[in-house]
């Protein structure tokens, strides 16, 4: 072994196997190369998060036109099969399902891989891992944002991936990717939030988290207990879910 | 191979690798996402190859960096600006390569896709000939000969351009 740092290959080859890699004590001693690997440490997580989740029913296909795939399309191919999809499965949101008074939002949230998809109610419990799919409903045309907060006040972006504001939304619309939840059990509050004009998502990040903390108890109670987000503009609607991941 | 939950696992495993290879080469994350998504289904297509488990990572790379490299071609031809022309260069490369290695990033898709392939494992990744030789299936001698031949035919090309 030379002092020379590894290949991107030999770095791949260390984080899949980080014990018996030809390269990971190199690695584990190099400043540089430890500096690489945590970078694309970040890159695979981004790949878990948001890749996986969103073209998983695209490899797949292949081998078969699943359940998975018909409902988690794309918006464009979804409309499509629209017709077919109602036969097979009739889009409604779950019966437990929490939104806003007068549902100018509806939130449905989707989980499970390409064998069953399966609709998730709120407080439902499932994979720590899950990934998940999710479908709105506004009643007029405004910017939308999908977040979620766990019990350490983690707020995550689900929805749009990128861009610096609420993606455009308007009737039903199945949105497009997904996200693979973290492993990490506990509870995971996922807000819905659409606009009428468009919003920062520190705002939404203030929103949530001021109305979370502002909540009774610590922790995973205030995740459990949270309500409707306070703090956002007037005319803004939202929806809730709450997941108990196992 | 049992389809479903095997696919899913092979590309929990394996889909990290594609999406930083496609991420690295095409500079641009919606472009690696459904290179990363059409790269599996090739891989897939062969899917005895995820048993060798000593062959399976050089075999993703090489698939993997042919099929971006395509893409960053096929761009080009259909003059869409979305993918950034420079690839990344290792700045951990040794110092008396830094020439060549600007040569290289300014001349690279003018040549053929195993050339191009070699140049990258030397310049953008970092790797040894002979690492290169192993991932790409093909012998040391042809590495060397191609990158000699793709070094000196670059610094014709850009006295060409500069005159």
């Amino acid at each position: 072994m030379t002092d020379r740092c590894l290949s991107s290959l030999a770095l791949e080859a260390v984080l899949l196997e980080p014990q018996s890699a030809p390269g990971a004590v190199h690695a584990r001693g190099c400043e540089k190369c430890r500096t690489r690997l945590l970078q694309m440490e970040r890159e695979g997580e981004e790949f878990r998060r948001f890749v996986y989740p969103a073209t998983l029913a695209a490899v797949e296909k292949p081998a078969r036109w699943s359940s998975w795939a018909l409902i988690f399309a794309p918006a464009a191919a979804l409309a499509a099969v629209a017709l077919v999809m109602i036969a097979v499965r009739p889009p409604r949101p779950a019966e437990d399902y929490v939104g806003s008074k007068g549902a100018a939002l509806k939130l449905s949230v989707y989980s499970g891989g390409a064998e069953r998809a399966h609709q998730v109610s709120d407080r439902e419990e499932v994979r720590a891992d899950a990934a998940l799919r999710f479908r709105v409903q506004a009643s007029s045309p405004c910017q939308l944002w999908v977040v979620s907060i766990d019990e350490t006040g983690q707020v995550s972006r689900l929805f749009p991936a990128s861009g610096a504001t609420g993606a455009p939304v308007q009737g039903l619309v199945t949105l497009p990717g997904g996200v693979a939840l973290d492993g990490h059990p506990g509870p995971e509050r996922v807000y819905a939030v659409c606009t009428a004009k468009e919003l920062s998502m520190l705002r939404i990040e203030n929103a949530v988290r001021g109305t979370v903390n502002a909540g009774p108890g610590v922790g995973m109670v205030k995740v459990r207990t949270a309500g409707a987000l306070e703090g956002l503009p007037g005319g803004s609607s939202q929806a809730t879910l709450l997941l108990e991941k196992k | 191979m049992q389809q479903g939950v095997v696919v899913g696992q092979l590309y929990q495993r394996y889909g990290p690798v594609v999406y930083r290879r496609c991420l690295a080469l095409l500079r641009q994350r919606e472009a690696a996402q459904d290179a990363t998504q059409e790269i599996f289904r090739k891989l897939l297509r062969h899917e005895e190859s995820f048993l060798n488990s000593e062959a399976v990572l050089p075999w993703i790379y090489r698939v993997a960096t042919n099929h971006c490299l395509n893409e960053r071609r096929n761009a080009r031809k259909r003059s869409e600006d979305d993918l950034p022309d420079e690839l990344p260069l290792r700045d951990d490369a040794p110092p008396d390569l830094l020439p060549d290695r600007q040569l290289a990033q300014r001349v690279l898709e003018r040549f053929d896709q195993e050339t191009q392939a070699i140049a990258v494992g030397v310049f953008v990744d970092g790797m040894e000939h002979e690492e290169v030789a192993a991932a790409l299936g093909i012998s040391g001698r042809t590495v060397s000969r191609k990158l000699q031949r793709f070094v000196a035919n670059a610094r014709k090309f850009l006295l060409r351009s500069a005159s």
